[in-house]
């Protein structure tokens, strides 16, 4: 029966596909599958309402899942294939789509079946615009982690069937995998954040910002350029369309002039302010509220508000 | 001496699209066009490996008319030809149909050792062309690449994957994905930009190209595309003194619960 196959090789985003898979279910009333690489991924993926999954075994490259997940796909007949948006899951998705002559939507907001095709959202432009698309079926899908709740493990009574994976491509050789190492918390579920950008003159003048942030209570992140050109602050705190999507109650700007491709990231913020000398910069149109002026002037004036 | 193609996009500067506030619809009569910024790294790749090891560089594009437009810029930055499809059609091609016509003149201009994109495009950020190519020609694919070497027939790629980094050895040839951490660009010299006008660019006819309709029909159609509109509360402190603003902010985050 055509259905709707989802993969991750990160359970936890495979989760969040769950809940994007069970919604569509709802609309398709067909079956929900799933690949999982471990048999406690696959049970947790059961419990949580697959009803069928597929245990992908002797795969150690997750790439190396693309050609056995575009045939168990086309052998299944599945109509919609949702695969999560890591680095991997991308490029993963795009092996499975050309296996399956199918279309490829990356990174979809929302998806939906209307008129016997798959519809989407996605930002274009840098995250200047908001792009609507029909895709024909079958359609492969990739959705970024977080953009679904996690689906919660229930009785759900789904069948794990053990499926032998192809052998690799032999001309390819995997070998270093080193983790990055993370510092200090995740800026991207941090519940405030104060943001500097060039507008800072130099590494040392983050004391300043980092007064303020601790005043908030609150996390610092950067633009891109703070983190990939000067390297003042590690690349996992520069927000925007490249970098974190921030989540925050808060949201403060210092010296950061507003580009699409950094405003991408904070839209999701519920309190924006902004502290720059240019008043047309454009972080004032994304702002709730906004102070023109020096941010060596203000960012100590507004610590030193907090504190009392 | 190993030969290189570099695949790059002509597209819309964002920065001078503007949103109409009134129907959320985009506005690009203004916009100039640009090398996809991701595209810059891949083509500055390819010239680092022209120029560390002796190597041939052809690029190639594909896009509507306006790509004419771009090839001496192109070529101004390194390479020593540039393949140009220049179409119509490109406007409504998903990843889809542009990795397809892009494989599809490869073979016609290759074989290549090596052939490098971006990551994705500026415009679209499908983050798809690259892989999609690869399974095209019946190549290994190496995505989110951040540095690379040519060693002999064989390509070494560290890739960037968010929480790791792993090394893949492909016996070559293979087509790989470079993230913006891997170089940086540089700007053409007047020396590079005069060069340029003697470089050759070549156009490859759609027709040419031995697909069917139905591999130049794009899976995916757009619907529609309207700008992102904020609704914030857009409140500037303005009095003359800044102890005066930041007094009024703080009582605003204070009413908002945030600080
Ligand atoms: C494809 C692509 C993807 C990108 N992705 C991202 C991304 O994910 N995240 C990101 O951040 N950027 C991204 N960018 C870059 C983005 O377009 C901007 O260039 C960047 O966000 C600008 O950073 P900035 O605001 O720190 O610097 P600038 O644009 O240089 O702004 C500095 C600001 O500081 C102000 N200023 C200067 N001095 C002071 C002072 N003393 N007090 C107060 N204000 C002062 C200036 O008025 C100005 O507004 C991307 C770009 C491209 C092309």
């Amino acid at each position: 029966m055509p259905g709707i196959l989802i993969f991750s090789e990160n359970n936890a985003i495979a989760l969040e596909l769950v809940t994007a898979g069970l919604g569509l279910k709802a609309t398709m009333n067909h079956s929900l599958c799933a690949v999982a690489l471990s048999e406690p991924d696959a049970a947790a993926l059961a419990a949580a309402g697959a009803d069928k999954v597929f245990l992908l075994n002797g795969q150690d490259w997750p790439e190396g899942c693309a050609q056995p997940i575009a045939e168990l796909a086309a052998r299944e007949l599945a109509a919609v294939i949702l695969i999560g948006g890591t680095a991997r899951g991308k490029d993963i998705a795009a092996k499975v789509a050309c296996g399956l002559d199918a279309g490829l939507v990356t990174e979809a907001q929302t998806i939906e079946i209307a008129e016997d095709k798959l519809q989407t959202t996605r930002l274009k432009y840098g995250g200047l615009a908001v792009a609507c698309e029909a895709t024909g079926l079958p359609a492969v899908v990739t959705i970024a982690p977080r953009t679904f709740d996690k689906a919660v493990a229930g009785d759900g009574q789904g069948q794990v069937i053990a499926l032998d994976a192809a052998a690799g491509d032999p001309r390819v050789k995997v070998s270093d995998l080193c983790p990055i190492e993370r510092h200090g918390v995740d800026i991207a579920s941090a519940a405030r954040v104060v943001c500097v950008g060039r507008g800072l003159a130099k590494q040392e003048d983050l004391a300043l910002a980092e007064d303020l942030a601790k005043a908030l209570s609150a996390e610092i992140g950067c633009t891109r350029g703070i983190a990939e050109d000067y390297h003042w602050l590690p690349v996992e705190r520069y927000i925007g369309i490249s970098g974190q999507n921030i989540k925050s109650e808060l949201y403060l700007s210092l010296g950061v002039s507003g580009q699409v491709q950094h405003v991408a990231g904070i839209r999701d913020a519920k309190v924006i302010v902004a502290v720059d000398t240019n008043e047309k910069a454009p972080i004032f149109a994304a702002a709730d509220y906004g102070i023109v002026g020096d941010l060596y002037e203000v960012a100590p004036l507004i610590t030193a508000a907090l504190k009392k | 001496m190993s030969k290189i193609l570099v695949c790059y996009k002509w597209v819309l500067d964002e920065q001078d699209i503007r949103v109409n506030a009134a129907d959320a619809s985009l506005d690009s009569s203004r916009a100039k066009y640009k090398i996809s910024d991701y595209d810059k790294n891949a083509i500055e790749e390819a010239v680092l490996l022209q120029e560390g090891q002796g190597a041939t560089v052809d690029a190639v594009t594909f896009g509507g008319d306006a790509v004419k437009q771009s090839l001496k810029d192109l070529l101004s930055r390194g390479p020593d030809k540039v393949f140009y499809i220049a179409d119509p059609s490109a406007d409504k091609a998903d990843g889809y149909v542009t990795a397809g016509v892009i494989a599809a003149a490869a073979r016609k201009t290759g074989p290549y050792d090596l052939i490098i994109c971006g990551e994705g495009s500026a415009d679209s950020y499908n983050q798809q062309v690259a892989p999609r190519l690869a399974a095209n020609l019946g190549l290994p694919s190496i995505t989110y690449v951040q540095s690379l070497k040519l060693e002999g027939g064989r390509v070494v790629a560290t890739r960037k994957l968010g929480d790791c980094t792993e090394v893949v050895t492909v016996e070559g040839p293979a087509v790989v994905s470079v993230v913006p951490e891997i170089n940086k660009p540089r700007i053409p010299s007047l020396k590079q930009v005069l060069a340029a006008a003697k470089k050759p660019a070549e156009e490859i006819k759609i027709a040419d190209l031995g697909l069917s309709p139905k591999q130049l029909t794009a899976k995916t159609v757009s619907l529609t595309v309207k700008g992102f509109v904020m609704n914030r509360k857009n409140i500037l402190f303005k009095e003359p003194a800044q102890a005066d603003n930041v007094a009024k902010l703080v009582a605003a985050l204070a009413k908002e619960g945030v600080c």
